[in-house]
């Protein structure tokens, strides 16, 4: 019998339909558990006139009140530790994990039991089964297996997939290297930064990554998956394809992943969440093609029922026909394109790191970069690029820095960008959650989010 | 055997939902289970459970047995 390309081949191809129906049916049995089992959550369905037996179609799932992480952390700050979410008792729980505190005052704690954890593992077999990963493959994992949920449940799917499973914790990035090299790793997982900072390393180390038996990167934590130039700048590192997925702590695990045909895009598990896109300060849905905040309602972790979360993810949904790999399920086009708080304003112009990114991307010779703010004069508002450029043969520094702060001020409306190169690993190495924003800019008045110095 | 959606089970399948129903009555009824019978039940239960929700069989939540 012929292999299949799908993890869940029924699901994955189902006519929309269908998909539809089932989302509703698996809605209401949401509803109703969430209303028997957490009061805190069944008072704001109250509130809001939701019963199982009310929802009819998924227009209804838009009379359900969204859920903030202000709201998340305050519940939890009021009924610590975990706030009055749960919908079974800790003692049922398997896995405590933590948020990565990359939003937000404070992390926000979960606990999963044996089945949830299970299922955690399954929405990742989705994205390495439709990525190609089979029982044949080595997949190390450059992880450092902490509180931050991460990889944990990549891992385990690996196991399930039935792959020889190399956990790559408590390493030096070198040791990293090595191993991927001396036990003929086939798949490498880890942040798109921590990719690119081990191309960096194997080249100090006279290691040739791409003469090496690595097929795939399944990369994660950070929007840079889905950005083509630092995408491509991986894959011709590593001699590799690489694939993008997306996931929140919130609900344990990834909803997005990168089928092999590699459309520039993520598909959602819609058989296990319902995805919503909406405008960001009215909270009206937007439509394909439009820049949206995503609202997420996940079927998977009983333990902590999420409906209707805000994610703050910025994304565009486009329909399931933009890729030919067959599956139904819509995409995310360029992934996770960053985050509702992560634009800056800077002399009017807005910022988005990840734009800055995929510029600087483009210059090759560039190592790592940091993007800086700072009030100039006590008054003016100025954008840096601090950029690392080893001194290599037949790279001219000057003229990169010069042409960089073109690129970039034409992407940006003639914004004027200062580009300046710094000592060769003085910038911060990220392994998780590249943080390369610096913003030291002093309030004025009461626009943009600005750091209050006295 | 029918799904929520309508469709037949295959034979293979149907043999899937029955061993996952088996466990979850006997790991619900049995209070004499050695330790390493019922932490490898609920394992397994666990596991079987993926399969049950991804056939569109509703399985709810399996916490009041340890699951």
């Amino acid at each position: 019998m012929k292999e299949s390309p799908y993890w869940n081949p029924r699901h994955e191809t189902m006519p929309r339909d269908q998909i539809e129906a089932l989302q509703v049916r698996k809605l209401k049995n949401l509803v109703a558990w969430t209303q028997a089992r957490v009061p805190w959550q069944a008072k704001r369905l109250k509130a809001a006139g939701i019963t199982p037996e009310s929802i009819k179609s998924l227009k209804d799932l838009r009379r359900i009140p969204m859920m903030t992480r202000d709201e998340w952390m305050q519940a939890q700050l009021e009924e610590p530790p975990y706030g009055p979410l749960l919908a079974a008792p800790q003692e049922a729980a398997i896995r405590y994990h933590l948020t990565s505190g990359t939003t937000g005052r404070i992390p926000l704690q979960v606990l999963d039991s044996m089945k949830d954890w299970e299922w955690i593992a399954e929405m990742w077999c989705y994205g390495f089964w439709g990525f190609g990963v089979r029982p044949v493959d080595i997949v190390f994992f450059a992880f450092s297996y902490g509180t931050f949920v991460g990889f944990w449940g990549a891992h385990y799917a690996c196991e399930k997939i039935g792959c020889l499973v190399l956990p790559g914790g408590n390493m030096t990035t070198e040791a990293r290297v090595k191993q991927i090299l001396t036990m003929k790793a086939t798949v490498v997982c880890s942040t798109p930064t921590y990719a690119l900072r081990m191309a960096q390393e194997a080249k100090t180390m006279g290691v040739d990554l791409a003469g090496s038996a690595v097929q795939r990167l399944i990369l994660s934590g950070e929007p840079a998956g889905s950005i083509p130039a630092t995408k491509r700048l991986i894959e011709e590192e590593w001699g590799a394809k690489a694939a993008d997925t997306a996931g929140m702590t919130e609900v344990g695990t990834i909803m997005v992943f990168e089928c092999e045909k590699q459309p520039g895009g993520t598909h959602i598990i819609e058989d296990h969440y319902i995805e919503e896109v909406v405008d960001p300060a009215t909270g009206e849905p937007v439509g394909y093609g439009e820049l949206g905040e995503r609202l997420i309602t996940s079927f998977g972790r009983g333990f902590i029922p999420v409906l209707r979360y805000r994610t703050r993810d910025l994304v565009v949904r486009v329909p399931a026909n933009s890729c030919t790999c067959g599956r139904t399920f819509d995409l995310y086009e360029g992934g996770i394109r960053g985050r509702v708080d992560d634009m800056k304003l800077v002399r009017g112009t807005n910022v988005y790191p990840r734009a800055v990114e995929s510029i600087v991307r483009e210059f090759k010779e560039i190592d790592e970069f940091r993007i800086h703010l700072y009030t100039a004069d006590g008054r003016q508002d100025e954008i840096e690029i601090l950029v690392e450029i080893p001194d290599r043969e037949g790279v001219n520094a000057d003229r990169t820095l010069v042409e960089l702060a073109k690129s970039l001020s034409q992407a940006h409306e003639g914004l004027r960008f200062g580009c300046k190169k710094v000592e060769n690993g003085s910038l911060p190495r990220f392994e998780l959650k590249a943080k390369r924003l610096q913003d030291d800019r002093i309030v004025i008045g009461t626009a943009g989010e600005r750091r209050v110095t006295a | 055997m029918k799904n929520a959606m309508g469709l037949e089970l295959t034979e293979s399948e149907r043999t899937l939902v029955e061993c996952y129903q088996g466990l979850v009555r006997v790991l619900k009824e049995s209070k004499d289970l050695a330790p390493f019978e019922r932490r490898n039940a609920l394992k397994a239960v666990a596991a079987l459970w993926q399969v049950v929700n991804g056939l569109d069989l509703d399985p709810g939540n399996l916490y009041e047995i340890g699951a």
